[in-house]
C-alpha cells in the first residue's frame, strides 16, 4: 500500500516537473536558448494571483495566463530576438540577465518577505481511496498535465504552426530556406511556454499557498535538468525527463535512510551525473543535435 | 588576510582618533548609534522593524535628558542585504563617527559588519541575531545579540509541551535550509529525549524549504504505527507554511510546534483556517500581551509609524538601545572595554525583549521569558502564556 501511495507521490510531483521543463524544452529546440527567465514567467503568474486575490477565480487565472504569456513574449521581443544570431552562450547570459532583472522588479515593489495567497484552498483536500490518500491538488495537475501534453501534440501534429515548429526544431535553417517565418515560430514557442509557467504557477500557489520573488527559481534549475535528461531539443523528452526527475527524487526522500535524507539532492544530482555517463545526449536526443556533434 | 589586518589597523586608528575627538567635544554634542543594516533588499523586512523601535528609545532617551547628558542620535548605512557589503556599511557609519553600531537581525548577514566594528573597539550589537556564534566564539568581545537563541527558543516549547499539556511522543519535521532550525530541532530532540525518553520520539524527517511538496513525508507520518502527541515544525515561511498547509490538508491535525520565525500574520493566508498551532516569540504584537510594557510599546509604535510592527523583533531593536544605555549610564563612559565590562554583569537586566543575562563567555540569552502564542481558527496571536528554558540539555 505504502508504495502505491509513494508512486502516486511520485508521478503528481513528476507531472509538474514535466510541464515546467517543457516550457524550457520548447524554447530550446527552436532557438538553442536555454530561457533561466522562464523561472520569473512562474513567479509573475504568482504575484498575478496574489494582485488579484478576492477576485472571481475565472479573473484570476486568465490575469495570470494573460500576464504571463504578454511577459514571455515581451522578453522574446526585447532581449532575445535582437540576439538570435549571438551564440548560444551569450543567449543563456541574456536569459540570466533577464532573470534577474524581473526578480528584483518584483523585490521592489513587493519586498522580500514571502506573503500568503488564499488560492484554490478546495483543492487542499484529499479523497480516500481504499487507504489511498489522493489530494485533490495532485490528482487536478496529473490530469492538467495529460491533457496540456496530448494537447501539444495534436498541435505539433496537425495544426500549420505546429508543423513548421517541428521543422524549425529541426534545422532552423531550412526551415527558412522552405518559408517558415522565424519571428512568428518562435513568438508563438514563447506564448506557449508563457501558458505553461503560469499553469506551473497555479500548481505552485495552490499547494505552497504564498508567493515570493524566488518561488520560480528551484523550479526553473529542475526543469532545466530535465530538460537535459530527456535530450535536449526533444520536447517529448522534457517532458519524460520532467517525470522520471519528480519519480527519482520522490522515491530517495521516501527510501533513504533519515540520516541521509537532508543529503537527498545530493543523491539526486548524482544519480542524473552518472545517467548522463551512459546517455550523454539524454533519453531522447533530438536527431538535429546528433547530426551537429 | 594581511588587508584584512591593515583593514583591521585603519579601523582602530580611526576608532581611537575619533575617540579623542569626542574627548574634547561640547557636552551636547549627540553619542551617534551607527546602525549598519539592510534598508534594501532580501533582509530589509526583517531589520526594519527593530530600526523604528531603535528610533523610539532613542526618543525616549533623549526626551529624559540623554545618556551622559547627551542627546542619541542615529545614523544608518545599508547593507544592501549584501553579505559582503555589510562590512563597508559598518565602515561607513565607523567613518561618520558612530560610538557604536547595530548591525543586521541575522549572524550570516550581520557578522562581517559586527567584526569591523569589534575590531575597529567599538560594541557591536545585533537586534536579533540567533546564532550562539555571535559573540565572543565567532565575532569578538565585543559583539553581543539583544535575541532568545534557538536552543532557549526550543527547550522552552519542549518543556511546556511536557509539563503543561502532558504530551508524550513528538515527531520532528526538519527544513534543512537554514542553521537556526537545524539547532531549534537538536536542542528540541535533545531536551525530549531527557524528558520523554528515546521512545517518546515517534520518529524525524527532514525536507527542503524550497520543494513543491512533501508528499512522501505525509505518506511516512500516515504509516506511523501509532501517531504522534504533536509534531514539531522546525521550518519557516514560505516553505514551512507551505508545508503546514500540506500536514492539515492531508488530515495531520495534531498540534504543531515552532519557533519565533512564524511571528506575524502576514503568511497566514498560505494555511486556511489553521488552529492548534503554537509558537514562541518575544512578544504579541497584537496588543494583548501580558506584560503592560509590551502592550505599552505596540501602541507606541502604531502610533509612530500608523501600524503596528509586522514581528514582535521590533522588541529587540528598543532593547539594544535600552541595554547598551544603561551600561553606559553605570560605565560613565563610552569605552566599549568599559561598558562592556558592566554588560557582561547583566543578570536578568529587566528589558523590554525580556530579562537580560550576559556573562563574559556567552553574549546571547538562552533561558529567557518567551510569550506562547496560538493559531486558532485561523487567526494568530492567542496569548497561552509566557514560557522560559529551565532547564538546558547536557
Amino acid at each position: 500500500m505504502i508504495v502505491l501511495q509513494n508512486l502516486i507521490d511520485a508521478v503528481s510531483l513528476g507531472a509538474v516537473y514535466a510541464l515546467a521543463a517543457l516550457g524550457i524544452g520548447l524554447i530550446f529546440s527552436v532557438m538553442r536558448l536555454i530561457n533561466f527567465a522562464h523561472g520569473e514567467l512562474i513567479m509573475v503568474g504568482g504575484f498575478t494571483l496574489y494582485t488579484l486575490a478576492g477576485q472571481p477565480l475565472l479573473v484570476m487565472i486568465l490575469a495570470a495566463l494573460l500576464t504571463s504569456t504578454v511577459l514571455a513574449l515581451g522578453m522574446e521581443r526585447v532581449a532575445f530576438r535582437t540576439l538570435r544570431k549571438a551564440s548560444p552562450a551569450t543567449l543563456l547570459i541574456s536569459s540570466f540577465a533577464v532573470s534577474y532583472l524581473i526578480q528584483h522588479i518584483v523585490l521592489l515593489a513587493f519586498g522580500s518577505r514571502a506573503m500568503g495567497v488564499a488560492f484554490l484552498p478546495e483543492l487542499g483536500t484529499a479523497i480516500d481511496l481504499g487507504g489511498l490518500r489522493i489530494p485533490l491538488l495532485q490528482l487536478v495537475t496529473i490530469a492538467v498535465t495529460l491533457v496540456l501534453m496530448a494537447g501539444l501534440v495534436a498541435f505539433f501534429r496537425l495544426s500549420e504552426t505546429g508543423l513548421q515548429m517541428r521543422a524549425a526544431a529541426e534545422d532552423f535553417t531550412m526551415a527558412r530556406l522552405v518559408g517558415v517565418k522565424a519571428n512568428r515560430v518562435i513568438a508563438f514557442a514563447f506564448a506557449i511556454s508563457g501558458v505553461l509557467a503560469s499553469i506551473v504557477s497555479f500548481y505552485l500557489v495552490a499547494q505552497t499557498g504564498s508567493v515570493s520573488y524566488k518561488m520560480g527559481v528551484s523550479m526553473v534549475l529542475i526543469a532545466f535538468v530535465s530538460s537535459v535528461i530527456g535530450g535536449m531539443g526533444s520536447i517529448a523528452g522534457a517532458a519524460l525527463g520532467g517525470f522520471l526527475v519528480g519519480i527519482v527524487s520522490v522515491s530517495l526522500q521516501a527510501y533513504l535512510p533519515v540520516d541521509l535524507r537532508p543529503y537527498r539532492d545530493a543523491f539526486v544530482f548524482l544519480l542524473f551525473v552518472l545517467f548522463l555517463f551512459w546517455r550523454p545526449d539524454g533519453l531522447l536526443a533530438s536527431r538535429a543535435d546528433r547530426d551537429r556533434v | 588576510m594581511e588587508g584584512h589586518r591593515l583593514q583591521r589597523l585603519a579601523a582602530g586608528l580611526f576608532a581611537a582618533a575619533s575617540l579623542m575627538a569626542t574627548g574634547v567635544a561640547r557636552a551636547e554634542e549627540p553619542i551617534v548609534i551607527g546602525a549598519a543594516i539592510a534598508q534594501s533588499g532580501i533582509i530589509a523586512p526583517y531589520d526594519d522593524g527593530p530600526a523604528k523601535a531603535m528610533e523610539i528609545a532613542a526618543e525616549e532617551i533623549n526626551a529624559k535628558g540623554g545618556l551622559l547628558g547627551r542627546p542619541l542620535k542615529i545614523i544608518y548605512s545599508d547593507t544592501k542585504s549584501d553579505i559582503a557589503y555589510g562590512a563597508t556599511a559598518a565602515q561607513d557609519v565607523i567613518d561618520k563617527g558612530a560610538n557604536m553600531v547595530v548591525v543586521t537581525c541575522d549572524y550570516d548577514y550581520g557578522s562581517a559588519a559586527a567584526s569591523v566594528a569589534d575590531g575597529a573597539g567599538l560594541i557591536a550589537f545585533s537586534t536579533c541575531a540567533g546564532d550562539p556564534k555571535f559573540g565572543p566564539s565567532g565575532i569578538g568581545p565585543n559583539a553581543f545579540t539583544m535575541a532568545t537563541g534557538a536552543p532557549g527558543q526550543a527547550v522552552a516549547i519542549t518543556e511546556w509541551a511536557y509539563d503543561k499539556m502532558g504530551w508524550r511522543s513528538g515527531y520532528l519535521l526538519l527544513d534543512t535550509t537554514i542553521a537556526f532550525d537545524a539547532s531549534f530541532a537538536d536542542f528540541f530532540t535533545r531536551r525530549w529525549v531527557e524528558l520523554a525518553g528515546p521512545e517518546g520520539l515517534a520518529g524525524k524527517d527532514t525536507f527542503g524549504g524550497e520543494d513543491p511538496q512533501i508528499a512522501s513525508q505525509i505518506t511516512r507520518i500516515k504509516a506511523l504505527p501509532k501517531q504522534p502527541d504533536f509534531i514539531v515544525l522546525a521550518s519557516f515561511p514560505p516553505g514551512g507554511a507551505s508545508a503546514l498547509r500540506q500536514l492539515r490538508a492531508a488530515g495531520i491535525n495534531q498540534p504543531i510546534l515552532a519557533s519565533e520565525s512564524w511571528d506575524g500574520d502576514y503568511w497566514l493566508d498560505a494555511v486556511p483556517n489553521l488552529s492548534d498551532f503554537y509558537f514562541v516569540t518575544y512578544g504579541s504584537v497584537f496588543g494583548n500581551d501580558t506584560r503592560p510594557a509590551v502592550v505599552d510599546f505596540m501602541s507606541k509604535f502604531e502610533k509612530k509609524f500608523g501600524q503596528r510592527p509586522v514581528t514582535s523583533h521590533a522588541l529587540t531593536g528598543y532593547s539594544v538601545i535600552q541595554g547598551w544605555a544603561k551600561a553606559v549610564e553605570q560605565a560613565g563612559t563610552l569605552e566599549a572595554g568599559k561598558v562592556r565590562e558592566k554588560l557582561e554583569v547583566f543578570v536578568d537586566e529587566p528589558l523590554l525583549a525580556g530579562p537580560t543575562t550576559f556573562t563574559k563567555d556567552s553574549h546571547i540569552n538562552m533561558q529567557r521569558d518567551l510569550i506562547l502564542l496560538e493559531v486558532k481558527g485561523g487567526k494568530t496571536g492567542n496569548v497561552v502564556g509566557i514560557v522560559k528554558a529551565k532547564q538546558m540539555p547536557k
